[in-house]
């Protein structure tokens, strides 16, 4: 090995090292694109760190089989007595400081300048909001569940619905004002079994998807939307999907924007 | 100055994360009653820093940064922690065994075990690789998430995770060729 091969072996070896701290940033894909850039430059001559990538995505994956582990009912009535019991807390009162404040004096100052530029600042965010219906609906590449269903949403619709053979014995999770039941047939959603009610709303088809709440509060961006709003919506092109929970199910309903019931207008089967 | 808040909106917020709170202090010990202590602890501090929390922060992970404090002091208390992290690289010996790129071997490494069996080779971690690997993995957060609820630099996520992962993998294999040889030794066979 000559100097300049034994020069390249070391900064190799070095840069191996040091990239493997970036490997799960690079598999979760949390790297930036310069950062992903390097680390791809890389794992196309390292066949140990594309291994390394390759268990970390498995290793992910394996994480999402784990069941959701439910609190027993004693322990649910024991911390609703807990927080019962608890004091009363008022608000923190407010700090108070003698030094200067370079910053409250400037405020105080300038507060009519602040106070117009801070108006005009918020109406240009409203116009943008309004201007901009996407804005607010979060993606939902990484939401597997969503994806699911809109991957069966689309297969269905272009496919004959399995036919309902007694509708009377069956209904759908949601009742849908105006919809009928056409079909009912079992799938999978988020790597688990779900059922799919397709229904006839106005020239629409809208199907509902019984999944388990596993899947329903896999990701964070989904638990977030149901511990604020109640339930969580997106869509993709003409498609809305809306995901809520129900008494230890979850409910996907997939359909066109203009047949999509309002989160409140819901009227979920008895639990 | 904001008024103070009820129980009742405490509660609307944090019912629903009850749960997975309980799932996340219980994979944090092998004690049933201690994860129920710790939930209770963290709902309970919750309560009394409710007027903390803003808008502009996610419940789950503020919940999650109140246990995750909840869970080191106790742990503190008892002295049992610090345990010194042992450091793989993707040249370890053991992952080198199963260095194959399309993932099949080790995928079916991973498959055959029970969860019971893969948590506990979680539970086998250090406690800052299993903290980094359980939010991330289990719990669905990001990086800036998990740095916000740990207190350390996304930078430390990426490297806490990349250490855990490798070290679970690590784990895993080892097992694995631990039950092999208990399985070829009941059967009568020589190991390979």
């Amino acid at each position: 090995m000559n100097d300049v091969e034994k020069s390249e072996a070391g900064r190799f070896s070095e840069l191996h090292l040091e990239l493997q701290d970036w490997l799960a940033g690079y598999a979760d894909g949390e790297l930036d694109d310069h950062h992903t850039a390097l680390v791809e430059a890389h794992l196309a001559g390292c066949e140990a760190c594309r291994a390394d990538v390759a268990r970390q995505q498995v290793m992910s994956r394996r994480f999402q089989e784990v069941p959701t582990t439910r609190m027993p009912f004693d322990l649910q009535k024991r911390l609703d007595k807990a927080l019962a019991d608890a004091p009363e807390y008022s608000d923190p009162a407010p700090r108070t400081t003698s030094r200067f404040n370079l910053r409250q004096w400037l405020t105080g100052l300038y507060r009519p300048a602040v106070v117009g530029t801070g108006g005009w600042v918020v109406a240009l965010v409203l116009a943008g909001v309004l201007l901009l219906p996407d804005v607010g609906l979060r993606s939902h590449d990484h939401i597997r569940m969503v994806s699911d269903a809109l991957a069966d949403y689309q297969k269905v619709a272009v496919t004959d619905l399995p036919a309902l053979a007694n509708t009377a014995d069956i209904s759908a999770p949601a009742k849908l004002a105006g919809g009928r039941l056409l079909a009912t047939w079992h799938t999978t959603v988020g790597g688990e079994p779900a059922q799919a009610f397709a229904m006839r709303r106005g020239n629409s088809l809208v199907i509902q998807y019984r999944i388990s709440e596993h899947v329903l509060f896999r990701n964070p961006d989904v638990r977030q939307a149901m511990a604020t709003m109640g339930g969580y919506r997106t869509h993709e092109k003409q498609l809305e999907v809306l995901a809520v929970p129900m008494k230890e199910a979850g409910l996907l309903i997939v359909g066109p924007a203009n047949a999509m019931p309002a989160t409140s207008d819901l009227d979920l089967e008895p639990t | 100055m904001r008024k103070a808040r009820s129980k009742q909106q405490f509660d609307a917020l944090t019912r629903p994360w009850r749960d997975r709170l309980f799932g996340v202090a219980l994979r944090q010990t092998q004690s049933r009653e201690v994860a129920e202590d710790w939930t209770q602890e963290a709902l309970l501090r919750g309560w009394r820093d409710f007027a903390q929390l803003t808008d502009q922060v996610a419940v789950y992970a503020w919940l999650l940064k109140i246990l995750n404090r909840v869970v080191a002091d106790d742990v503190r208390r008892n002295a049992r922690r610090d345990q010194l992290a042992p450091m793989l690289t993707t040249g370890d010996a053991f992952l080198q065994e199963q260095a194959c790129t399309s993932a099949g071997p080790f995928e079916q490494t991973v498959q055959t075990q029970s969860n019971e069996q893969f948590m506990k080779a979680v539970q086998a971690l250090p406690d800052n690789f299993r903290q980094v690997v359980l939010l991330r993995d289990v719990e669905g957060l990001n990086y800036q998430e998990v740095g916000e609820v740990l207190d350390i630099a996304q930078g430390t996520v990426m490297s806490r995770l990349s250490r855990g992962r490798r070290l679970l993998a690590s784990l895993l294999i080892r097992t694995e060729s631990a039950d092999g040889l208990a399985a070829t030794s009941i059967h009568g066979g020589k190991p390979t």
